[in-house]
């Protein structure tokens, strides 16, 4: 079998050493895509069911879910959107370069990568410090809710908190490993051993992007509307 | 960016060119797609907007699973375990909503 | 290490022939000795077998908690402990049996050793993952195990909102983290087997020559990747509701608890097929080598289990039916589950078919299996009943479920794990176990099962609630026989636990194929190389190519 499903061939000396108990490099690459797209489908039944309690709390409580929409930072959260579309091109572009064999660029494109996802966490914070200091953090029992008036605000806002914060630490850790792996391919031969690591990683990254692609409109856009 | 590029090959430009041309499209499709999903959200225009907003996010799921990593050119397996994920959310949600939109 | 080998495969060897030893490398077992190979180690097999030893340990903990829980039963004025060590003994036996024992008891340890045996594979797809799966369980199991039995826990495993929440003054908190953290163990081994037996099939090994031991294996991994996702959903966010008083959970804020049990039960009833699936995996290699003839149905065997794991995400509700969900709800989830009982009688029809004028031997697996398909098809028609809208309002949270999923869990899952046990003992260890003391233990578990779960059918039946520590005076005499019948039952998990150990250094050395079996698992030494195989196996014509063979059907193999 041959690497049948890359668009293009690979650069000469780019490739994946063979792992003891695989009987080819076929197999281990293939294994690797299943198994990487395997934890991807648990992930995403992780956020969904996220959204499935979101989608029920607008059913039970639509005026108090749309009061707490309208009070979510609309135009941070769309710019922090517009951040992880960027990340996505950089990743695909680290992919793309990682099968060129031009090991220098992927290394920059995963850089870029990483930078961007920080900047995603950084607006994410200056966001939740924006909720703070507009009372918008119902589950600080000592602080005063913005939305007090209607109790079953509390349950949107402080799901939309378990939503990011869990999607935040999928962002963290995915910059982290990334800072890792970009540490190793940026030594020499590491194209020739280790190509599919870049490949498999990049499926994670764009999953993450595409859960926020997800959770930005169900937390942030389609409950603005009555 | 001329500074790199300039110390490349005719050659070396178009393969660039060719591999970053997809990459770069989806990069665009999902840019436009997000603009028309915030100001359907900023200015509310029609009653049941949602439906087209999550109708355009929709798309937008579609294009990364496709394009961006690279699902239509997989093989069947890999085909069937990325919308394996969605179909039992789909039972998820659906046979919740059996119960709510009964109450 | 290389595969080349230095002797001829172990495939064509008379079954009950004297092993070679000379010149073979060591086996799995003896490769190294330190404790470092052990702890660290990638060898699936020897993974297997640190998932053995903490799984029974788990077992003997959930087991004395459930002889706690017996004892405070035997009188009916809860005068031998107070309410609150009642409850958090059969806390700590729910938890830690479903938990801790029953989701990984036959995945972990046989499907570990196993599959990749079966498959002619030299490991499972990622060793590595297979190795942190071990200690995320074992992370999550002790520290949530800690909390239980230090601390005190009174919910009952399912931690239902508002109990758990708002309500009980217990160390819910911990426990909640350290289940949590054992799901994403079970991911993990599920996401190994999902590639395993997708990517590591050995040539010409094609589905429809695995054994059924892999495919209900598979519709296990399937269920653990699709559901196990959305418990720790919920478990997130009941920590978050205990912790931060989140509300979703919480009717004082508009939350609903019925939405957890949603989450819950989306999980934890396709749990119960995690539990019973690979129990049927084992049964169905178990049946066609003590009968001497091919499995009856085997595609209809394999369809089903797929079936199984399919159907099963579709009739959670049936555990809700009186806890406020809709009526539509409750019609949808009744009707959808009498589905469950089709692909379940497609396999125990398919066991009773093999064993009708098969040539049976009654040895000490066997045994079990027999007693398996007995008490699954009681556990199961009673499922049956409590799928049905009226007799569950009357029986709803009596003794009559706790009857009815013991049939299921133990009469199913641990006679299999304890017949599985059994079958592959010579393959995991090289050595055989006393074949009359083993009978003995089979025959006693079956008595003591029955003497022990049948009273609770009667006793649920005529009205008495579970998980209460007291009961009117007339139920005092079908309490204390089930109580007897736990004492049995207890002697007979003794034994086992006893001869199989002493085998260890005093039993007869096995050969590669003591039943005469057919797999690849026994086409290599017991116990197997460290690679598995020394020359790559022969993957067979037809799966359970026994001496009798039925004339069911010509292209039953195409």
């Amino acid at each position: 079998m041959s690497e049948s499903f890359v668009n293009e061939p690979l650069a000469d000396g780019v490739g994946v050493a063979r792992a003891h108990h695989f009987e080819s490099v076929a197999q281990q690459r293939e294994a690797a895509t299943l198994g990487i797209w395997a934890w991807l489908i648990t992930e995403l039944l992780l956020f969904s069911a996220l959204f499935l309690v979101a989608l029920i709390t607008r059913i039970q409580h639509p005026e108090a879910t749309v009061a707490a929409a309208r009070h979510l930072k609309f135009w941070i959260g769309a710019t922090n959107t517009v951040v992880l579309i960027c990340s996505s091109l950089t990743m695909s572009m680290a992919i793309e370069f990682s099968r060129m064999g031009w090991q220098r660029a992927m290394v920059r494109a995963m850089l870029a990568t990483a930078a961007l996802g920080a900047l995603f966490l950084v607006l994410k914070g200056y966001e939740y410090y924006a909720d703070w200091s507009e009372h918008m953090m119902p589950f600080l029992a000592d602080r005063p809710f913005e939305l007090a008036e209607t109790p079953a605000a509390r349950l949107f806002v402080n799901l939309y908190y378990v939503a990011t914060v869990l999607h935040a630490v999928h962002l963290f850790t995915g910059i982290a490993l990334l800072l890792g792996m970009t540490w190793m391919a940026a030594k020499a031969g590491f194209l020739s051993r280790h190509q599919n690591w870049i490949e498999v990683y990049g499926l994670y990254w764009h999953f993450i992007d595409l859960v926020w692609i997800l959770a930005f409109p169900i937390l942030y856009v389609v409950n603005r509307a009555t | 960016m001329r500074g790199p590029l300039a110390s490349l090959t005719a050659d070396d430009r178009a393969r660039l060119r060719r591999r970053m041309r997809t990459p770069v499209l989806t990069f665009l499709a999902l840019l436009s797609l997000l603009a028309v999903n915030v100001t359907l959200g900023a200015t509310l225009p029609f009653a049941h907007v949602w439906a087209l907003e999550i109708a355009v996010v929709g798309v937008m799921v579609a294009l990364i699973l496709l394009v961006s990593m690279e699902v239509r050119k997989e093989p069947p397996l890999i085909r069937l375990f990325s919308g394996l994920g969605f179909f039992w959310v789909c039972i998820m949600v659906g046979m919740t909503l059996t119960d709510y939109l009964a109450r | 290490m290389s595969a080349s080998g230095t002797v001829e495969g172990a495939a064509h060897r008379e079954p009950h022939s004297p092993e070679a030893t000379i010149g073979r490398k060591p086996d799995y077992l003896h490769a190294e000795s330190t404790l470092r190979s052990w702890f660290l180690a990638t060898d699936h097999k020897r993974i297997a077998i640190l998932y053995l030893v903490s799984i029974t340990g788990f077992f003997v903990i959930g087991a004395l908690a459930a002889g706690v829980v017996r004892l405070a039963l035997v009188v009916p004025n809860g005068a031998i402990m107070s309410n609150d060590t009642y409850n958090k003994a059969f806390t700590i036996h729910g938890v830690v049996m479903v938990w801790f024992f029953l989701i990984p008891s036959i995945p972990a340890t046989f499907g570990n050793f196993l599959i990749p045996l079966m498959i002619g594979a030299k490991d499972l797809a990622f060793p590595k993952l297979n190795l942190t799966s071990w200690y995320v369980f074992m992370a999550g199991a002790l520290f949530t195990l800690v909390s239980v039995v230090l601390g005190g826990v009174d919910t009952g495993w399912t931690f239902y909102a508002p109990l758990s929440t708002a309500f009980s003054n217990t160390w819910v908190l911990p426990a909640l983290i350290g289940v949590t953290i054992v799901g994403f163990s079970s991911i993990l081994t599920g996401l190994n087997f999902v590639v395993t037996i997708h990517t590591m099939r050995a040539p010409g090994m094609t589905w429809f020559k695995l054994p059924i031991f892999v495919w209900t294996h598979y519709a296990t991994s399937l269920i653990f990747l699709l559901a196990t996702p959305v418990i720790t959903t919920a478990l997130i966010l009941l920590i978050a509701e205990r912790a931060f008083h989140v509300g979703v959970f919480d009717p004082a804020f508009g939350g609903d608890p019925v939405l957890f049990q949603h989450l819950f039960w989306f999980y934890s009833h396709p749990a119960v097929y995690i539990m019973v699936l690979p129990g049927m995996g084992v049964i169905s290699e178990i049946v066609p080598a003590f009968a001497r003839k091919k499995l009856f149905g085997y595609r209809f065997v394999a369809y089903a289990s797929i079936g199984l794991a399919s159907v099963t995400f579709f009739v959670w509700g049936h555990h809700m039916f009186i806890n406020g969900q809709s009526d539509l709800a409750s019609l949808v989830f009744s009707s959808l589950s009498f589905a469950v009982a089709v692909p379940s009688a497609v396999k125990v029809y398919n066991w009773t078919a093999t064993i009708h004028k098969g040539s049976l031997r009654l040895d000490t697996p066997m045994l079990y299996a027999m007693g398996y398909i007995g008490l699954f098809v009681l556990g199961g028609l009673t499922g049956l009943y409590l799928a049905t809208l009226a007799i569950n309002q009357h029986v709803h949270a009596t003794y009559f479920v706790v009857a009815h999923f013991h049939y299921i869990m133990v009469g199913g899952t641990v006679l299999a794990f304890l017949g599985g046990l059994h079958f592959w003992w010579p393959k995991f260890t090289g050595r055989m176990y006393s074949e009359p003391w083993g009978r003995v233990s089979a025959l006693l578990i079956f008595l003591g099962f029955n003497v022990t779960f049948f009273p609770q059918f009667i006793l649920g039946y005529l009205g008495m609630p579970r998980r209460y520590a007291t009961y009117p005076p007339e139920f005092q005499l079908l309490n204390v026989l089930s109580s007897a019948g736990a004492t049995i039952l207890a002697a007979g998990y003794i034994f086992p636990m006893l001869y199989l150990v002493y085998s260890l250094w005093f039993g007869r050395k096995a050969p590669a194929n003591p039943w005469d079996a057919k797999g690849l698992e026994w086409e290599t030494s017991s116990p197997p190389p460290t690679l598995n195989f020394v020359s790559p196996p022969e993957v067979p014509r037809i799966p359970y190519d026994y001496p009798i063979q039925a004339t069911e059907s010509k292209d039953q193999h195409r």
